[in-house]
């Protein structure tokens, strides 16, 4: 299985007053085609600046980007920001958190639908309208056309983000980004927007990047998993052997402190102590040493290494789980 | 829009109103059958209001007042709009293109609205008019048209800071949404994305502006014509307040009539300015 996107050690750094500020630091990623990848973190792991830096749409004069990243047979780092340009919309795309200000609100949905069509695919009027309705009914709006003429103001959260997705796949990317696309929206519209990726990925053969913070999101959406950590992969594994195995007891803080409906009324839910490390000051040690309830000396003076434990399940810990933990998925 | 027009409120409705009808003085006033505003009626100098033949009076050259505040109408919405018109489109353009490249350009446009802006209006004004328009030669006077293209080109010139400002800070109010990313990761070109997505959403905040600065400019031709460096010898609100400044306790009515005018048309302005800001924020405040 050749890969669609393999990201080679990325390395972001935003040049501050303070210092330079490594949001990423060495990630590789190899994305295959047609399978759907997870990434997962807390707030400020890195994982949104991961993914707009993989498709070259972090900008500003601060922002600082070394490494590979191989796409579709290109190498995305050397093309001028033209050629780079040519590639959205019709080689991959993105879906953003908030679908509130991720679309102009003055500007009419069927406008800004048609945009992306007029622009990237050259089609008239006309026909963009048909396919923007068609768009519009691919992810199950009711009534797409009366749809065309409304404001995003005018919108729900779910409906907004079902526009956004709409617009996204709009070109037939074959890599879709999406970023948080859940978190804005309420608990029962997120399965729905969920299954709506899932199949649009199926039918539309597209290979999905899912950024989120909810575990939940991963287990039943994706292939692979990526577990970030303060700018790193931490853990990596097909996502079946990475709820079985947890190797890295920092992605098994996460599972715990998911809450669970066994438990008993009145227990404290776990949660991570403490906060990630200062990004202009990483501690020598491994990031998460000063959070994790099985630390050792080695753990706080030498950084652990990402390992392989054999069929493709990586780790960056001195002293791994050897255990199952976590729930039956 | 009978439903639109119930919401607005009396002081909007009377400033509209008040409006419309010195646009229509300003486009119809040359048409109306009046007497030619730069005649002298010597049979009839500085007689008050309401004198059968001079409504409003005369001014102590025996020119009449209606006369040169309806047909000076033209002269000084005209400045006013073009200046206005222009200086947006400058200001506008620069405040936007700077704010959404940042950068050494936008250091530059900024610093230099800064400049601009730390001279007081009047003075930069009157600078550039003096420069601009003056003969050398006392037998041959700078020409109307050519006092009046000045004045247009120094208040222009007075009002690309301004508007350049207001259009800096909504932009850069915009750029970082998420909406603009989101256009790039389709492959918008940068051209496209300023004109289909920044653009809109900055022009309710330059209109709004806009509006305030019409009358700041039309204060502004005013005061240029009392310092005598206006439209001192045609046909304009800021003449007619200039040429009777020296002696108006003689017929107070043909200073009164003009400044009344501005004041209300400024007034006017400012209102429609306020009202527009307020209906754009509103919507603003929906989404």
């Amino acid at each position: 299985m050749s890969a669609l996107m393999s990201i080679k050690d990325l390395v972001v750094r935003f040049e501050t007053p303070r210092g330079s500020l490594e949001a990423v630091r060495k990630v590789s990623l190899e994305i295959p085609f047609g399978t759907s990848i997870g990434i997962v973190g807390e707030s400020g792991s890195g994982k949104t600046v991961m993914s707009r830096a993989a498709m070259g749409l972090l900008s500003g004069s601060n922002v600082r980007r070394e490494g590979s990243v191989h796409f579709d047979g290109k190498e995305l780092t050397a093309m001028s920001p033209k050629d780079v340009r040519n590639e959205f919309g019709t080689g991959m795309a993105m879906i953003f958190q908030d679908p509130m200000t991720a679309l102009n609100p003055v500007r009419r949905v069927g406008s800004q639908i048609a945009e992306g069509l007029r622009v990237r695919l050259g089609m008239d009027k006309k026909a963009a309208r048909a396919r923007s309705i068609e768009l519009l009914s691919l992810v199950r709006i009711p009534d797409p056309e009366s749809m065309l003429r409304k404001f995003p103001y005018q919108l729900s959260g779910g409906m907004r983000q079902r526009v956004m997705i709409a617009i996204a796949v709009a070109c037939n990317p074959k890599l879709l980004f999406a970023d948080e696309p859940t978190t804005a929206l309420d608990v029962t519209v997120q399965s729905q927007i969920l299954q709506l990726l899932s199949e649009l990925r199926r039918d539309l053969q597209m290979s999905l990047v899912l950024v989120t913070h909810d575990l939940g999101v991963v287990a039943n959406n994706t292939d692979f998993v990526a577990v970030m950590y303060a700018g790193e992969i931490v853990e990596q594994a097909t996502t079946t052997e990475l709820f079985a195995n947890v190797k890295m007891p920092y992605t098994e803080a996460l599972l715990k402190s998911i809450p669970n409906i066994e438990m008993k009324g009145g227990t404290r839910l776990p949660v991570i102590e403490g906060r990630l490390p200062n990004p202009t000051d990483r501690p020598a040690g491994c990031g998460f040493a000063a959070r994790c309830s099985y630390v050792q000396a080695k753990c706080t003076a030498e950084h652990p290494p990402l390992v392989d434990a054999g069929d493709g399940h990586l780790y960056r810990c001195w002293y791994p789980l050897g255990h199952t933990i976590g729930r039956k998925q | 829009m009978v439903k639109f027009f119930r919401q607005v409120d009396w002081f909007t409705r009377i400033s509209a109103g008040w409006l419309l009808v010195v646009a229509f003085c300003a486009i119809f006033g040359r048409f109306l059958p009046l007497v030619d505003p730069l005649f002298s009626d010597f049979d009839a100098l500085y007689v008050g209001l309401f004198t059968p033949g001079h409504w409003l009076g005369t001014d102590t050259n025996g020119y009449d007042v209606l006369a040169n505040l309806v047909v000076g109408a033209q002269t000084s919405i005209m400045i006013a709009l073009i200046s206005v018109g222009f200086g947006g489109l400058i200001g506008a353009s620069l405040g936007v293109i700077s704010a959404y490249r940042r950068g050494r350009f936008d250091y530059v446009v900024n610093t230099i609205f800064n400049i601009f802006l730390s001279i007081p209006n009047l003075v930069l004004g009157l600078a550039l008019v003096a420069v601009l328009a003056t003969s050398s030669d006392p037998s041959m006077p700078v020409s109307v048209g050519r006092r009046i293209t000045v004045i247009i080109i120094s208040l222009t010139v007075v009002i690309v800071p301004i508007l350049g400002r207001i259009a800096r800070g909504a932009t850069l109010t915009w750029v970082n949404r998420e909406f603009v990313v989101a256009a790039r990761s389709m492959g918008m070109k940068d051209k496209d994305i300023i004109l289909r997505h920044i653009v809109p959403n900055v022009l309710p905040a330059v209109y709004a502006v806009g509006f305030l600065a019409i009358g700041v400019v039309i204060v502004a031709e005013g005061a240029l014509s009392l310092l005598g460096v206006g439209v001192i010898d045609g046909v304009s609100w800021g003449a007619m307040i200039a040429r009777v400044a020296g002696d108006y306790e003689f017929a107070p009515h043909s200073l009164y009539v003009p400044v009344i005018a501005l004041a209300f048309t400024v007034i006017s302005c400012n209102q429609i300015g306020d009202y527009l800001r307020s209906r754009l924020d509103r919507r603003e405040g929906k989404i």
